[in-house]
């Protein structure tokens, strides 16, 4: 008898366990692998001391990020409650209704006037400035150029450059001005190499890598309008950008012609390369390790005209979980907009906001030697095509910068089958009238 | 008689009772995809789901149009070609090499079996590495000899070769096991015939050893063919789904289903491609038939 009510009592605890832990809330993000990812977890403890709720960051490898992504949608129920979406999801996400409209909440959560406008438009609002929005800020990222100071402030380097090319070594504000002192750090038997820009072949490299040259040379994808492509991507004027960028190989390292964001920060880690194009959140590996080797510039403008390619990413919150699980979701983000908490936010490696005020305070250009560039360079940002269609625009433009880059076919060859293509899945996706 | 059809009927029950189940299995785990997946071809179906619709035989129309689709079936046949042939002849004469006595044969065989007995995926990626131009270990060999430094993964001449390389490092072994399996079923009474009859090595390397042992390689050809034909970890390891230099069958069969979620269009790209294979098969297969009967009709 005694033994029964040990074990009746051993199972009642295990019941009242279980129940309990059921009670347990959390709420699960799934992001890529990176130092911001990291920098999350981190804060979501702070989000679970103060209401109790626990936040899970699934970390998954950027090569494969996109693919379980969407194919975890193709499920009744998506394992993530929340997911850091790159921005050209959003228009799939929105239209096949797999991320849950935020219209009426988001504006009440959170001070719209406060996030970057350039932020909102691409990162949150799905059409750009339509109002409505499927995503809250989260990483607010933007592309720069990150350079070797003691080159540059080197006074043989100095005098040698002014000899030269009749001006002072500084950093370049235009992409001639760049391309001068590429050429003139290209020293392939003393293994020094002038630039590395961003052509990679995987996900999108390369064409986030081409976009601040389309827009600078005055250029576009398209007509967001009518969603018109040709005379846009494959203009003179985008021709000229491609060429432009295709002659900025002759100074990269080897292998420059496929360099990606990883094989980026290498090349500058190894002390080889003198300017190298990468998105910010690489950049605190590299003060780390470098030190005040470094400095960093805006990528710079042709003329009048500057573009910078956006990298940030939104919260989204999939309709494929409960309501409950979906209150718990903007309980979380609305918390993570807070200016204290993006205060601290910021202070994680990599991890950048699209806060106006403090992207404006001295204490954020202050924080990190980036910082100062980062901020200035959100102005000038904008993005790929974010329509529902969006991955297979990628594909294509992909595909063919990098036969152009590989000499395949030539800058005009590439941008008109780039601008055929993309006019044929915009038509067949209903977009193109 | 009554209790014989009884026993008849039961064993009948037995007989489907036994076969039942794995047929079952086989209709809803085969059957059933493969008749799905024709209707699918015919559809605008989306990987994330939702509503879809029929598009008549507009994805098949796709196929045959767009220059993508028939540039990854030129690089498959090319990449197969070369990798099989290649992989064959090095093979085979390894094979021959190791087929005599040999000091330490069994370390040497072991030793040459060992890439293919590692997953393809981490080869790619450790191949990846090796072959890196900068940092890679291949290239600083090659600088320290004070010889060119290829970029291997990048050059656009170079990338498509590259991954053809780790196949054929890959893949040779298994060519030479099935050649030294065939080279040591030819009975050795007949190259003792052929040595009193003062035949030359040339001579019975092509009239023994070649046609005797042709029957299993073909096997291993068809085999070998079969597999390089579904490359795709290496392509995906070395240079992504979506290079146009090295994109294979199922590389862009993965951009179109897993990446664009165009499930209707790959499934349609798909039913293209395994009618090729199987017309190819059957005239591979019919070949390797006839040589068979010829080798039997052949007098002793």
């Amino acid at each position: 008898m005694k033994t029964w009510s040990v074990r009746l009592a051993f199972v009642a605890l295990i019941l009242m366990g279980h129940t309990a832990y059921g009670q347990e809330k959390s709420i699960t993000i799934w992001w890529a692998q990176w130092d911001p990812a990291a920098g999350l977890q981190e804060l979501g403890k702070d989000f679970e001391k103060e209401t109790g709720i626990a936040v899970k960051v699934h970390q998954i490898p950027w090569p494969s990020y996109h693919d379980q992504v969407f194919l975890n949608f193709g499920n009744k129920q998506t394992d993530f409650d929340i997911v850091v979406g790159d921005s050209q999801w959003i228009g799939r996400g929105a239209t096949r209704g797999l991320y849950l409209e935020l219209t009426d909440w988001l504006p009440q959560a959170v001070d719209i006037s406060t996030i970057h406008p350039r932020a909102a438009r691409y990162l949150c609002e799905y059409p750009a400035g339509s109002g409505k929005f499927f995503a809250a800020p989260c990483e607010t990222d933007a592309m720069g150029f990150v350079y070797r100071k003691d080159w540059f402030e080197d006074a043989a380097e100095k005098a040698a450059f002014k000899e030269k090319y009749g001006r002072e070594l500084t950093t370049p504000d235009t992409w001639d001005e760049f391309r001068d002192i590429a050429e003139f750090f290209q020293r392939p038997e003393e293994k020094r190499y002038g630039c590395s820009i961003l052509a990679g072949r995987g996900y999108d490299g390369i064409t986030m890598g081409f976009q601040p040259f389309l827009w600078s040379w005055g250029a576009s994808w398209g007509d967001a309008q009518t969603y018109q492509v040709q005379g846009h991507v494959n203009s003179p004027a985008a021709v000229a950008g491609l060429e432009f960028m295709k002659s900025l190989l002759e100074f990269t390292p080897p292998g420059g012609n496929m360099a990606d964001y990883f094989s980026n920060n290498d090349v500058f880690l190894n002390g080889s390369t003198a300017m190298v194009l990468d998105y910010f959140p690489f950049y605190p590996g590299i003060v780390a390790s470098m030190g005040d080797k470094v400095d960093f510039f805006m990528v710079p403008a042709k003329g009048d005209k500057r573009g910078i390619s956006l990298g940030g990413q939104g919260f989204s919150i999939s309709t494929k979980i409960s309501k409950e699980q979906q209150e718990l979701a903007k309980q979380f983000i609305a918390w993570f907009e807070q200016v204290r908490v993006q205060k601290k936010w910021i202070t994680f490696p990599g991890s950048f906001t699209a806060n106006t005020e403090l992207l404006a305070s001295a204490e954020f250009a202050e924080a990190a030697p980036f910082n100062a560039t980062f901020a200035a360079s959100l102005d000038y940002l904008q993005d790929f095509w974010n329509v529902p269609v969006y991955n297979e625009l990628l594909a294509v433009s992909q595909r063919y910068l990098g036969e152009a880059l590989d000499g395949v076919k030539t800058p005009k060859e590439a941008l008109d089958h780039i601008a055929e293509e993309h006019e044929l899945i915009m038509l067949e996706a209903g977009l193109l009238k | 008689m009554v209790n014989s059809a009884k026993r008849g009927r039961r064993r009948d029950w037995m007989k489907y009772g036994f076969v039942g189940p794995a047929l079952v299995l086989l209709i809803a785990m085969n059957v059933f995809p493969l008749i799905y997946s024709i209707f699918l071809s015919f559809t605008n179906a989306d990987l994330i789901g939702g509503d879809y619709e029929s598009r008549g035989g507009l994805n098949y129309k796709v196929v045959f149009l767009a220059a993508k689709y028939a540039g990854a079936l030129r690089t498959t046949a090319v990449f197969v070609g070369l990798a099989v042939g290649i992989e064959l002849v090095l093979g085979f004469a390894l094979a021959l090499a190791l087929k005599g006595r040999l000091l330490l044969k069994p370390v040497v065989l072991t030793v040459l079996l060992v890439p293919m007995m590692l997953p393809q995926a981490v080869m790619g990626l450790y191949w990846k590495l090796v072959l890196n131009g900068n940092y890679g270990i291949l290239n600083q060999i090659l600088g320290a000899l004070h010889l060119g430094q290829p970029q291997w993964i990048t050059d656009p001449a170079l990338k498509f070769f590259s991954i053809l390389m780790i196949d054929v490092w890959m893949w040779t072994p298994f060519m030479m096991l099935i050649a030294l399996a065939s080279l040591n079923a030819i009975p050795n009474y007949i190259y003792e015939a052929a040595a009193i009859d003062r035949a030359s090595k040339w001579t019975v390397f092509r009239r023994i050893t070649l046609p005797m042992s042709a029957p299993l390689l073909g096997l291993a050809v068809l085999l070998r063919a079969t597999d390089a034909l579904k490359q795709f970890d290496l392509v995906m390891a070395v240079s992504g789904p979506n290079d146009a230099t090295t994109q294979t069958l199922s590389a862009l069969l993965y951009q179109v289903v897993f990446r664009d979620g165009k499930v209707g269009l790959g499934a349609s790209y798909s039913y293209v491609v395994l009618v090729l294979v199987i017309a190819l098969a059957s005239i591979f297969i019919r070949y390797m038939a006839a040589l068979q009967k010829k080798q039997k009709e052949a007098p002793a």
